[in-house]
């Protein structure tokens, strides 16, 4: 497959990935006080926020893992500072979306389980690595 | 109705539980793949290529358990020692296929009781 192509997929999966994240966070952000009940209508947008998490959100973080990885490989970036640190910002992403992914599973079996406070840094977390990485992928400054 | 629910949470823990032993398995077996077999045959007989290959193959596996692991952590209740067991694991050769059969356990005693744990971190209403 051609560099642009493995690139195009790329950032396709890379856009319905973060989509996914800012979803999963406004979501858990947005969850009605106190705990315990409630407001109507939330517990079916958490089942729909968690069904888009496995049928589209994972599959696309997988998809850009693979993707990333074979670019990487063949380009021969790994040795680049630039790369080294988009993964590391890549990583942070995906290990928040583990935690999204995980509390709204939690907080749908349950209405008394609340996400955990740092959460609610979510979506600004996410913002930030995404201008990081998108400005680490396109001008490669190091 | 509530019984029924209770019945749709385990199924869903067990589900989840089954995926990360899947996964622990996946990630022992590129491991073990890439220690005994890439390795040796990159040192020995010079074939730098096999370690080129298996190691994005373990790089993947072993994401993709740490990731699975964080999702299962956070939708859980694990203890304190079991999540330290889980991610040790990820590092030896050989822990993964421990760590399935530990979690093939954990899946039974939760099929057997019908119960998700206690609530670590949680706020009871």
């Amino acid at each position: 497959m051609g560099y642009l192509w493995l690139k195009a997929l790329h950032v396709a999966a890379a856009l319905t990935w973060i989509g996914g994240l800012f979803a999963a966070s406004l979501t858990l952000r947005g969850l009605s006080a106190p705990a315990g009940s409630r407001a109507p209508g939330e517990q079916r947008m958490i089942e729909g926020v968690r069904r888009w998490d496995r049928c589209a959100t994972t599959p696309a973080m997988l998809l850009l893992w693979g993707l990333g990885m074979t670019m990487a490989v063949e380009a021969g970036w790994f040795a680049a500072p630039w790369l080294m640190i988009k993964l590391a910002f890549v990583l942070g992403l995906s290990a928040l979306h583990a935690a999204l992914s995980g509390t709204l599973r939690r907080v749908a079996r349950r209405a008394d389980r609340r996400p955990p406070a740092f959460l609610r840094y979510a979506a600004p977390a996410i913002v930030a690595s995404v201008l990081a990485i998108a400005i680490l992928a396109v001008v490669k400054p190091f | 109705m509530i019984a029924r629910e209770e019945n749709g949470d385990v199924a869903l823990e067990i589900a989840q539980l089954r995926h990360m032993r899947w996964a622990s398995w996946l990630e022992g077996t590129t491991l073990v793949a890439l220690v005994f077999i890439a390795v040796p045959l990159k040192h020995l007989a010079g074939h730098a290529s096999a370690t080129a290959l298996m190691g994005p193959v373990h790089g993947m596996a072993f994401l993709l358990y740490v990731w699975m692991l964080i999702q299962t952590i956070s939708s859980g209740d694990w203890s304190r020692a079991e999540i330290v067991r889980a991610l040790i694991a990820a590092f030896v050769p050989f822990g993964g296929f421990v760590n399935e059969r530990f979690l093939r356990r954990k899946q039974a005693a939760l099929a057997r009781t019908g119960r998700s744990g206690e609530d670590s971190w949680g706020i009871s209403g």
